[in-house]
């Protein structure tokens, strides 16, 4: 059997000649450096490779049962959840696999950045490695949409909004991106094509150039502090290190393998787990009720435009992507030789950590969302037991006032509630009577935050209102008192 | 030897795993698909959503008069139930649900709902008690008769001003911020549901009902039906007294 095995690869061999050029692609070698204890820095990049296989073969399994049109993109995937054998843990791995490789190609190119390796000779490898990141969040996006829920709905009317702002060319790039003018079936088939044929066909294409670059640079050395990047004799210092190479085919192939395997059973445990996401609820846009998030990835965008001034719109929408993504691509032309090991870079590895900071505060702001009112808490939301125990009639009726007139919705009781005004369940011993019916009636000074509700409100609703919010005071503590400056009475 | 006892217990492992896959946690539960909003007639969810925020999270510890009560279950029409679900009550905070009034329900969720308070929470024990009826005009019209301020004044001395105090402006102690003689409480109140409050009283804050005889004198009865027209007669009087605070859903908004 092995014998006959052996003939046939002798056979394919001798006509495709792989091992001429297949087999010293996997025997190039790497820096002894980076065999050691080092090499684990050099696992992200193999993984998210792994992550995309799975996400071909999952995204060919779900295509065979997904149908991409807008009266019956929704009950296909109801099917696949519910019905089809195993169908459920399809949409759950595809969706875990996505977002494992967004993390990998994260890491990756922290791992990259803070180590120096895309200087001198590795810019393009970079580059282009800033393209796959791209792809692979367009990735995200476009399958968002074939979700085909209100997240989908919506995030494609946040979609079209944006590039609808684009200054001469924006109905037109609207129109391309929606096949129309409005979101609809058309809409639904370019992001199928997109999903499935356009970015995938450019990702895989840049994924061979990148993959082209890493072998034709070489995997760099960890870096080490006295050795700096001089373009003029990098080559002849990198061959040196090679002549003591190891084959790539051996440890380090180990190594990223056993990762992969590892990061591929936390991700086949988390969608066993946690199971698919979505889709949440039919796309109806007359739906009141919906409450549109964007995909992980974007929820730091979402909060950023969320929480930024209405004329500062136009400049994150348009200007500011251009702006990162620039910046992310002019990296290693900016700094393509000297220090690369980060006890020399300080600078960047400050970036790394304000960027990540960053964008980790605005992604928790996003999935908190503080700033959007939960429009269902003055039925759903209970008034806390102990306030209701020790009301007396009227600040029972100022509950009810609170709950009817929708205050809960922006104000939270104990917690429980919107998030987009302050929690109430102290407010009786920071305002007076006084300032609570002046802020009630008059709303936030200025056209803030806060409506005005003088004129939705009768004199009674108001006064149990006031009564109410005067008593929300923990046990003991006297109601707020304003200390007047004004000049003392003369005798 | 024993690794290949490990090897085939990690075999077995993992065939049980698959055989049990159907319940991997994370294969989605029939029960919670997601439906149209107005496909959704199961009472629990629909309480959830709809009623929590004032009647509480189980009926009852609410601001608005609490829902899980037997002796209010056991008298309530169903067809009040239902009436006031869809179209609110009127000089209350309880808005209308109904899709036609401009509420969010369907009338199989409002049914729904209606049956589901009583199918839940309504006791099976018999109430001894001959019962009030839950709405005035629910007797013999031609008799009778309106009530009475006057005899309702003697009775809320009685029945009534050992926690509401002297003429409903608040007890003492404890107490003192019982009163309800207040302009604003009586405004937004209607006289049915003074009535409902009277017969039932409030269980869960203590509130005795028509023939509660806690915290009350020993030469109070329980009350009769007349006896409470006769109570909201005299709660309405105090309201009428003061015109500039007037109803809530005919106020000041155009």
């Amino acid at each position: 059997m092995n014998h006959l095995l052996r003939e046939l690869g002798n056979w394919i061999d001798v006509r495709v000649g792989y091992s001429e050029t297949l087999l010293p692609m996997l025997r190039h070698p790497i820096p002894r450096a980076a065999d050691g204890p080092m090499g684990w820095w050099y696992v992200f990049g193999s993984a998210s490779l792994t992550f995309l296989l799975i996400q071909i073969l999952t995204g060919i399994g779900l295509s065979l049962v997904y149908v991409p049109a807008a009266n019956e993109a929704y009950e296909s995937l109801v099917y696949l959840d519910y019905e089809h054998p195993f169908g459920w843990f399809l949409r759950a791995l595809h969706y875990y696999a996505g977002s494992g490789m967004v993390v990998m190609l994260l890491a990756h190119m922290t791992q990259v950045f803070l180590h120096g390796a895309y200087k001198y000779p590795r810019e393009l490898t970079w580059m282009v490695g800033v393209v796959l990141l791209l792809c692979t969040l367009g990735m995200f996006f476009s399958g968002q949409i074939l979700r085909w829920d209100p997240d989908a709905y919506w995030g494609l009317a946040v979609a079209g909004s944006m590039a609808g702002r684009v200054p001469v060319i924006g109905p037109w790039v609207v129109h391309a991106l929606l096949g129309s003018e409005i979101i609809g079936a058309a809409a639904l088939s370019r992001f199928f094509a997109l999903h499935v044929f356009v970015i995938p066909g450019a990702l895989l294409t840049f994924l061979v150039l990148h993959l082209w670059l890493v072998l034709r640079c070489g995997i760099s050395a960890p870096p080490a502090a006295d050795r700096p990047v001089d373009p003029a004799t990098y080559e002849a210092e990198y061959h040196e290190e090679l002549r003591q190479g190891v084959p790539f085919l051996g440890d380090a192939m180990l190594r990223d393998l056993f990762f992969s395997a590892a990061a591929v059973i936390v991700v086949v445990a988390i969608a066993a787990v946690v199971g698919p996401k979505g889709p949440t609820g039919p796309p109806d846009p007359t739906l009141g009720g919906a409450n549109p998030r964007p995909e992980w990835p974007f929820l730091w965008l979402f909060a950023l435009l969320a929480l930024s001034p209405p004329a500062a719109e136009t400049f994150i929408m348009l200007v500011f992507p251009v702006v990162v993504i620039g910046i992310l691509f002019l990296v290693p032309v900016v700094s393509n030789r000297g220090h690369r090991a980060p006890s020399r870079r300080p600078v960047a590895v400050l970036a790394v950590i304000v960027i990540y900071t960053t964008l980790g505060a605005l992604t928790y702001l996003g999935v908190t969302a503080p700033w959007s009112p939960e429009m269902r808490a003055w039925t759903s939301a209970a008034i806390p037991t102990d306030v209701v125990e020790r009301s007396s009639p009227l600040e029972l009726q100022g509950s009810l006032v609170f709950q009817y007139k929708n205050c809960r919705n922006c104000h939270a009781l104990e917690g429980v509630g919107g998030r987009r005004g302050p929690d109430l369940t102290t407010v009786g011993t920071r305002l007076t009577r006084d300032q609570l019916i002046d802020q009630v009636s008059n709303g936030t000074p200025g056209g803030g935050n806060m409506p005005a509700y003088g004129k939705q409100m009768s004199p009674a609703e108001m006064t149990v209102l006031a009564d109410f919010l005067v008593s929300l005071r923990p046990s003991g503590q006297p109601p707020a008192k304003v200390w007047s400056s004004s000049p003392t009475t003369r005798p | 030897m024993a690794s290949r006892h490990t090897l085939n217990g990690f075999v077995l492992a993992l065939g049980a795993l698959l055989a049990v896959g159907c319940d991997w946690p994370g294969k989605p539960d029939p029960g919670t698909r997601q439906r149209a909003a107005e496909e959704l007639t199961s009472f629990v969810p629909l309480y959830r959503q709809h009623c929590v925020g004032c009647h509480g999270a189980d009926g009852q510890q609410g601001p608005a008069p609490p829902l899980n009560d037997p002796l209010f279950l056991a008298i309530v029409p169903d067809a009040e139930l239902e009436r006031v679900i869809r179209r609110g009550r009127r000089g209350t905070p309880m808005p209308a649900f109904g899709i036609e009034a401009g509420g969010e329900l369907s009338d199989a969720q409002v049914t729904a709902l209606a049956q589901g308070l009583k199918s839940h929470w309504k006791s099976d024990e018999k109430l001894d008690e001959p019962l009030p009826s839950y709405l005035p005009a629910d007797g013999d019209d031609s008799t009778r008769q309106p009530g009475d301020r006057e005899r309702g004044a003697t009775l809320f001395a009685v029945a009534c001003a050992g926690c509401h105090g002297e003429n409903g402006r608040g007890g003492e102690g404890s107490d003192a911020n019982n009163a309800i003689h207040e302009p604003a409480f009586l405004a937004l109140i209607s006289n049915q549901a003074l009535r409902r409050i009277i017969i039932t009283g409030r269980s869960d804050l203590g509130m005795p009902s028509f023939a509660g005889k806690d915290g009350r004198p020993d030469d109070f009865s329980t009350l009769t039906s007349p006896q409470i027209d006769d109570l909201v007669a005299l709660l309405a009087h105090w309201r009428d007294e003061q015109g500039q605070l007037a109803n809530p859903h005919t106020s000041n908004v155009p």
